[in-house]
């Protein structure tokens, strides 16, 4: 090495084409999407470095299991299953009421909501430089997993999907600057855009103006435009509403629903495709005749109207 | 029995490196300790440069950028640009800098980090639009102040496993 690298007069010449080298590949990096295949390969061959770092956690969490004591293992199970009989209660309502969902949108002739599935998966890793809100989770191409892929945790919207490798996946938060999701009130439909401001608890609304009908405490879900992210997930509660004399916009902070940095494990959510109907000869026509007669109500009570207008995250 | 002339031992002082880079903070630990993490890969280069200069050399500094490109997301080629230019200045004076003291080495690369961090956060500010805080540029301190140890800890056993 030190023969061909490191004569008096070549070194400095090779870091200088190093240095062009490293300015051309991370131009083109940065600007287009060439070497994203070369990323993956690279992370692939990096993921290791997550299992290693994760696995003193596991072996204390295995320790804990081991010696947990009897009561406090009994503890934990009473408390599960109590979460449990209420989940399950309130799930019975949630199908009950998707199934009525499902037909007053037929009525309307507007699309069939799409099922999802979950794949969970446990966070092994962070991106080491605060600036940037990234984790690695512990699923990768291997499980279906792909880029776009919306992220959520218990409570709400953890993020998206940027990178896959073959074990594992990186996933920008919706706390990270350089991230942004389409959103609604959920009290009104009130649409808008709630970014990242890179502090984990913390949102922000872009552009909203000072006439809208936004409040403190109000629920923001998603609004599937842009067609990233599926709808009706809760991406954060609004913290508060400053209104500067003036000023176009309000500044509107909100309260992230996920547990940003807390969080271990997460659920990867897919939409599945819709279900080809094999009936849809007459039910379209059905639901045809139902969009005349909302029509025909709408031209006087403007009702109809409003309730289509809310929809048009789910249309195609 | 020294394969590769305790070549191996320099690979497994990286990916130690690199396992650290990546090593999760307890949750319970206070969010400015994540400013303080020391860069790793960059000491334990600075190290083998000072060691054995004749075999980590500019071209393996570059490529093991690659690595911390994909860990950091940063822009492919950003570290392997700052860990060369490490390792230039570290070789170029290394004879120097072999004799001086454990502290004086720590300023050298105190200063020498300075810089990467520099060049990172202002690529960051112009690839992505983040911000610069100057708390990222706590990495050349805690990475300075953490050098006597790491230095003594490896120079210690590269001396047992014989590293050439």
């Amino acid at each position: 090495m030190k023969a061909i690298f490191f004569r008096e007069s070549g070194a400095g010449y090779l870091l200088f084409a190093l240095g062009l080298v490293s300015l051309i590949l991370a131009s083109v990096d940065a600007l287009t999407n060439l070497l994203v295949p070369v990323r993956q390969n690279i992370g692939t061959l990096m993921s290791p470095a997550y299992f290693i770092a994760e696995t003193p956690y596991q072996l204390s969490d295995q320790i804990g299991r081991v010696f947990a004591s009897r009561d406090s293992l009994q503890k934990t199970n009473d408390e599960l299953e109590q979460r449990l009989a209420v989940l399950a209660q309130v799930s019975q309502q949630v199908r009950s009421l998707s199934s009525e969902n499902e037909r007053l949108r037929a009525l309307l002739g507007s699309q069939e909501r799409l099922a999802t599935e979950v794949l969970i998966s446990e966070i092994v890793g962070v991106v080491p430089d605060p600036r940037i809100h990234q984790v690695v989770l512990d699923k990768g191409a291997d499980a279906g997993v792909f880029v776009g892929q919306a992220v959520i945790d218990a409570t709400g919207l953890f993020g998206q999907v940027i990178a896959v490798e073959n074990t594992t996946s990186r996933v920008l938060l919706v706390s990270d600057v350089a991230h942004a999701v389409p959103v609604e009130v959920n009290r009104n439909g009130v649409r808008s855009i709630a970014s990242g401001t890179g502090v984990f608890d913390e949102l922000t609304l872009e552009s909203v103006p000072v006439s809208t009908d936004i409040r403190e405490n109000d629920l923001l879900v998603t609004s599937a435009l842009g067609g990233r992210f599926p709808r009706g997930y809760p991406v954060g509660s609004v913290r508060s509403v400053v209104i500067e004399p003036g000023a176009a916009f309000a500044q509107v902070v909100l309260q992230p629903a996920a547990a940003l940095d807390r969080t271990r494990y997460v659920l990867l959510v897919r939409e599945l495709p819709p279900q080809v109907n094999l009936v849809a000869g007459p039910l379209d026509d059905e639901a045809a005749k139902a969009d005349d007669a909302i029509d025909a109500q709408a031209t006087d009570s403007g009702d109809g109207q409003a309730s289509e207008q809310s929809d048009a995250g789910s249309q195609p | 029995m020294n394969p590769f002339d305790g070549g191996w031992f320099i690979v497994v002082s990286f990916i130690v490196a690199f396992v650290l880079t990546v090593f999760q903070l307890p949750a319970a630990a206070p969010e400015f300790l994540a400013w303080l993490r020391p860069s790793w890969v960059a000491i334990v280069l600075f190290f083998w440069v000072l060691a054995v200069p004749h075999r980590v050399g500019l071209i393996v500094a570059w490529l093991i950028g690659f690595g911390l490109d994909v860990l950091l997301d940063n822009p492919l080629g950003l570290n392997g640009f700052i860990l060369a230019l490490l390792t230039y200045v570290t070789w170029r004076f290394h004879e120097r800098l072999r004799m001086w003291t454990i502290l004086q080495q720590g300023s050298v690369l105190f200063v020498l980090l300075l810089v990467g961090e520099v060049l990172r956060g202002t690529m960051l500010v112009i690839v992505d639009g983040r911000d610069f805080p100057v708390a990222a540029l706590l990495v050349a301190l805690s990475s300075a102040l953490i050098w006597p140890a790491i230095s003594m800890l490896l120079d210690r056993l590269q001396r047992q496993v014989g590293v050439r």
